[in-house]
């Protein structure tokens, strides 16, 4: 009921929030209008060029670190950005022939430069409202006979004040340009026909909504999508749940009273989780083939062998991954859970204790709401996790194409699907179309949980 | 009199069987993840070197070769030199990675700013990406950058992307009461001053957590080193150990237990700080 | 105060015009085609090193670096080096080449080289064969492995090196002891077993009876596409169709007859375990057959090493390895395509097979030097030291005849069409995944029936 009512909370909320945006969005024009309509001469010339005022203000240090960007981005642009943000449109114009020596146009790099182009001007028109904005405000201090912050409280300011910005700025250039401009970059892929036999030298195009249509139209893609899909959010659930309550059980086994020696118990769980994953699925791969040292026991007790990772193993060899997958999370979470547990209020038990609580009593209202609420975060990147798992099926039964899938097997989950299709079998294009739909349908699922986890809630309300 | 004695008696014997029953499960899972472990070992010490000549989960004869050659024989498969490349890449990583997240998380924790809840979102959905696909994205990139074939290229990946998960060690910052730095403001102490000599003494077993998982992530890492690491002398362990030939299980073997020996070693030298910290970064009363 | 917005302005012109500017003056420099001019001039580059590709057996037994070295003795008056590119042989020449990664020669398969070569895909270069030494000694059918047509001009992008085909394996020490009397119904002093199908698979029929089922005759990965392909070849299956092999819309493999493989390879499995669905068997032959639990197997030449190896692990000495286990041309098929029905007689089977060689990439500096590296690896004095020391066999026919036995079967096989090769189609590396699930779908149909 409480999470019915929180979503229901959620959609109330929501018509203001739209309506709030016209009144935040006039506020900051309103800003920009102050600016530009009570700015000095000063504030024109950071306008003109960055920094210009500052400098006119005796702030060196500032004045000069704007103008050094202003220079930077003009070379930047006259050297490569002007022309990589044109072929972020054309793709480029020339087909490159290597056998006459003819250097062409690689399409997708000029996609990726393209992007890189236009965050790099995303990044100059903030560094520049910014400018406008800091002159601004140096003005208005001037006005209040003020003096203009002098050279050593400006560089004071980057360690304290602002020091978020100095310690940020690193990081989030690192998160741009590895993490964010990747994924821009395959989100518009999606809208090429990057892909099959138009790879460069071949150039790549724009063709709109052409591939999300090819999903709906052709036959192929639908029927396999909706049935890896049922699997894979069984598969994300059972897994998650498995791993979880597992992780949390051992723990609390470890944490029992009566057990000596935990250090040594909790070694052998840590010591899966030391090796490496591909060895430990290769290892798993091979104890369960035909050859391998189960079915050597199977046979030597006088029975067939069986082909628990085959090609129409469907359960035992779903079976199969839900196990090594366990084998492989498990550990972490007792960890994490061990760690957890070590922090419950020792109290709420003796209060249960007196009451005579049963174990189980104490678990269910104690232990589990404390260790859930704690978790969300963790269970919520656990859950994407697995959905997202690679490396299992992959490792475990790779390269199996089963009949009523399009180049799939009845385990693959969407993310091993999306591989065969394109890094196997050059659907690029398509492929990444599939991997915007499957974002959309995670992202709003787990971002809903997330907002309507206590945890994220109460951020603000915790200290 | 008699009664309360059977009671107690009977409470005894239920408290045997607990603890019988306890060191069953706890016999059984130690067994449960030994064994896979124990059958590496034993691998690697098979002296035929193929996993086809075991008698089920054993080798038929055992010696030292796979160590032999995993040492020696480095003409076509490196393994010494591939290990300290994995090494190499792992500490720059784990040291650059953990800085550039700490700062992060103790960023996002403490100062409340515009974008603040903006990038909290963003970092949530971009790890929902299925990531594969962006590994083409992060290869052309390097090849204009011209960080192909280069060590470096794999620490500047790996140490720019380590921020993304900031989120535990935010949490473990949240813990630490705000009056401890409200104090020190009073003192005079700039938020850098605060964040050096206050917090980060304070958040020594969040600092060992990020350590090992940013070390232990590219020391075990396939995908990206396979993609950007062309010579072979430059592989990593992960990458040469899959290059092997399939008739090399032994050195296979052994090669794996050599790259897990560290991990293991770190894990039991700082259980206690990896607890703590993940404890701590988890929760939130 | 009003001077503001048109600073403002002033700026955002600025900077667009700039941008807009120096992007038409980019389109525009990119536009401006420079004419390509002929790579092969026949004047050597001087003063370059060559990164050679090859694969891991020439390097592991020493041939690369007896190659290198004697092509360096040779050319360091131009002060052209070759070296060991030192990556992995299967590299994809297509990721890393075009951004300058990539080796300056390649050795691989030719169905490896010439997916580099496929629409608008120029990877490796068409190179002028006629100047090459060996040109007159290689067989038109292996050139063809490399031959490109493009608006009715044929190309060749890759120099052949040697010919690869599966050939049977099997232990003479395990033949049946009486086989002189009972299994050589011709009089013709070879076993019928290594003869044709229908012995080898009563034989192995018997192995497995007599064994109760510890030991096996005739042993192999049955859903292998690359070897289970020769089945259908055999009775009229084809992989694509077309004039030239290559319309990709046409998957012919149980085309004409080609079915009748579908019911030997069934018959095949009938005599083998379960494993043969898996690569298990292809994996554990060496030391299966080398303790004695399998007769007999089907594999490439190159191989030949890893049973002697697992032979002396065995506790056999290397001596008597070598003597005893055998390669050999593969045996015959009924005709019938029946392997318990021989009435019709025996034909020669056809396999799938491939022609390994040299290419030379798009993006080397120096494709001259590059040329002149083919051409010294492919003179008759390196291909023989190649074959004495990896047991190839050469596509020379000058060495094959002279080397004879296996070398000069290899050779007709070629020359009359047992040899199936592989198609230079892109297309054909998704060929595989689907063939082998089909091949693993009737096996166990087959049994369970």
């Amino acid at each position: 009921m409480k999470g019915i009512s929180a979503i229901k909370n959620f959609f109330k909320g929501l018509p203001q929030k739209i309506k709030g945006i016209p009144s935040r969005l006039s506020a900051r024009f309103a800003g920009a209008k102050e600016i530009l309509t009570q700015g000095n001469g000063k504030v024109t010339a950071s306008m003109l060029v960055m920094g210009l005022g500052q400098l006119m203000y005796r702030q060196w240090v500032k004045g000069f670190m704007f103008l050094f960007i202003q220079i930077a981005f003009i070379a930047y642009f006259i050297l490569t950005g002007a022309t990589d943000l044109f072929g972020f449109f054309t793709l480029g114009t020339r087909e490159g022939n290597a056998w006459y020596g003819i250097e062409g146009d690689n399409s997708v790099v000029m996609l990726i430069m393209g992007i890189l182009a236009i965050l790099i001007l995303i990044l100059y028109i903030a560094v520049y409202i910014s400018n406008v904005k800091d002159v601004y405000r140096t003005q208005c201090a001037v006005d209040c006979l003020k003096k203009p912050l002098a050279f050593k409280s400006e560089i004071s300011a980057l360690l304290d004040k602002s020091f978020y910005k100095t310690a940020l700025a690193l990081p989030v250039i690192g998160v741009c340009v590895f993490s964010i401009l990747p994924i821009v970059f395959m989100i518009l892929i999606a809208f090429t026909n990057y892909g099959d036999n138009i790879v460069p030298p071949a150039l790549v195009d724009w063709v709109g909504f052409a591939n999300f249509g090819k999903i709906l139209s052709l036959g192929q893609f639908a029927p396999t999508f909706f049935k890896i899909f049922g699997w894979n959010m069984l598969w994300a659930v059972l897994s998650t749940a498995i791993n979880y309550f597992a992780g949390l059980g051992l723990a609390l086994l470890l944490n029992k009273k009566c057990v000596k020696g935990k250090a040594i118990w909790r070694a052998f769980p840590i010591l899966a989780y030391a090796i490496p994953g591909f060895i430990t699925l290769l290892g798993f791969k091979f104890m369960f083939s035909y050859g391998g040292p189960i079915n050597y026991y199977i046979q030597q007790a006088g029975g067939e062998a069986v082909g628990f990772l085959g090609l129409d193993a469907k359960w035992s060899a779903r079976f199969i991954g839900l196990a090594v997958n366990a084998w492989i999370s498990i550990p972490s979470t007792m960890l994490l859970a061990t760690g957890i547990l070590s922090n419950v209020n020792t109290d709420l038990y003796e209060a249960a204790r007196v009451d005579g609580a049963s174990a189980w009593k104490q678990f269910i209202k104690i232990t589990l709401p404390y260790v859930l609420f704690a978790t969300t975060p963790v269970l919520i990147s656990q859950f994407i996790g697995n959905f997202n798992n690679f490396g299992i099926f992959y490792f475990l039964r790779g390269g199996l194409y089963v009949d009523g899938y399009f180049l799939a097997s009845d385990t693959d989950l969407l993310i091993n699907w999306l591989y065969n299709m394109s890094i196997d079998n050059n659907y690029y294009s398509i492929g990444a179309a599939i991997s915007l739909v499957i974002f959309i349908i995670t992202s709003v699922i787990s971002l809903t949980v997330y907002v309507l986890s206590p945890s994220y809630k109460q951020e603000e309300t915790f200290r | 009199m008699n009664k309360s004695k059977a009671k107690v008696a009977k409470a005894k014997t239920k408290k045997i069987l607990n603890v019988l029953i306890t060191y069953c499960i706890l016999i059984i899972v130690a067994f449960v993840f030994f064994f896979p472990c124990l059958w590496l070992i034993l691998a690697s010490f098979s002296k035929s070197g193929s996993i086809y000549s075991f008698d089920g989960f054993f080798p038929k004869e055992y010696g030292l070769d796979a160590f032999k050659a995993l040492f020696t024989d480095t003409v076509m498969y490196n393994y010494p030199k591939w290990f300290l490349n994995t090494l190499f890449i792992a500490v720059m990583s784990c040291v650059l990675g953990t800085l550039l997240t700490i700062l992060t998380a103790y960023c996002m924790s403490r100062f409340r700013f515009k974008s603040r809840k903006a990038m909290m979102k963003t970092t949530l959905l971009l790890g929902m990406f299925p990531s594969f696909m962006g590994t083409i994205a992060v290869y052309l990139i390097m090849t204009q950058f011209n960080l192909i074939n280069q060590q470096w290229g794999l620490i500047l990946i790996y140490s720019a992307q380590a921020p993304m998960g900031y989120m535990v060690q935010k949490g473990f910052f949240d813990t630490i009461p705000y009056s401890i730095d409200e104090a020190a403001r009073i003192d005079g102490a700039s938020n850098f001053t605060v964040f050096v000599k206050f917090i980060l003494p304070l958040s020594k077993p969040m600092l060992v957590y990020t350590a090992l998982t940013s070390f232990t992530w590219p020391w075990s890492d396939f995908i990206l080193p396979k993609m950007l690491l062309i010579d072979k002398d430059l592989y990593t362990v992960a990458v040469g150990l899959m290059s092997l030939g399939e008739t090399e299980f032994a050195r296979f073997a052994a090669g794996s237990i050599f790259i897990a020996i560290p991990i293991i070693v770190l894990y039991f030298c700082l259980v206690k700080y990896m607890i703590n910290g993940m404890a701590a970064g988890a929760v939130k009363e | 105060m009003k001077k503001t917005l048109p600073a403002l302005i002033s700026h955002i012109a600025l900077i667009l015009a700039l941008i807009v500017v120096m992007g038409i003056l980019g389109i525009i420099a990119s536009g401006a085609a420079a004419e390509g001019s002929e790579k092969f001039t026949g004047e050597l580059e001087r003063g370059v090193t060559l990164r050679i590709l090859e694969n891991d057996t020439a390097k592991e037994q020493g041939y690369l670096k007896e190659l290198l070295d004697s092509f360096n003795a040779e050319y360091a008056e131009y002060g052209i080096k070759a070296v060991d590119a030192n990556m992995d042989q299967y590299t994809d020449l297509e990721t890393g080449g075009p951004y300058g990664y990539g080796p300056d020669v390649l050795y691989q398969a030719n169905d490896a080289l010439m997916k580099y070569v496929d629409g608008t895909r120029k990877h490796i270069l068409p190179l002028p064969v006629e100047e090459l030494d060996c040109y007159e000694y290689i067989d038109e059918r292996a050139w063809d492995a490399y031959k490109v047509t493009i608006e009715n001009q044929n190309f060749y992008c890759g120099v052949p090196v040697n010919i690869q085909q599966p050939l049977l394996y099997y232990r003479k020490d395990l033949l049946p002891a009486d086989w002189e009397n009972e299994w050589d119904d011709d009089k013709n002093g070879v076993p019928d077993i290594i003869e044709n199908w229908s012995a080898m698979y009563r034989y192995s029929k018997q192995i497995r009876t007599e064994s109760g089922g510890s030991k096996y005759g005739y042993m192999k990965s049955l859903n292998d596409g690359y070897f289970a392909s020769g089945y259908f070849f055999s009775y009229g299956g084809y992989v694509f169709g077309g004039e030239d092999g290559k319309d990709t819309s046409d998957v012919g493999f149980s085309k004409n007859d080609g079915f009748k493989g579908a019911k030997i390879i069934r018959q095949l499995a009938s005599v083998m375990n379960l494993e043969c669905t898996e690569d298990t068997i292809t994996k554990n032959s060496y030391s299966r057959m080398a303790q004695g639990a399998y007769f007999a197997t089907m594999t490439t030449p190159d191989v030949y090493t890893m049973f002697i190896k697992e032979m002396v692990n065995a506790g056999y000495t290397e001596e008597y390895a070598r003597e005893n286990v055998v390669m050999k041309n593969v045996p015959k098929l009924p005709v019938s395509g029946d392997l318990e029905d021989e009435s019709q007689g025996f034909k020669d089977m056809t396999v799938m097979g491939g022609v390994n060689g040299y290419a030379v990439s798009s993006y080397t500096k120096s494709p001259n030097a590059a040329l002149a590296f083919v051409n010294f690896a492919t003179s008759y004095k390196m291909i023989k030291l190649r074959s004495e020391l990896l047991g190839i066999s050469p596509a020379r026919s000058d060495l094959a005849d002279e080397l004879g036995g296996l070398n000069s079967v290899i050779n007709d096989n070629l020359n009359k069409g047992t040899i199936y090769v592989m198609p230079s189609v892109r297309a054909l590396a998704q060929v595989w995944t689907p063939l082998q699930t089909y091949c693993e779908e009737f096996i166990r149909n087959g049994r369970s029936a």
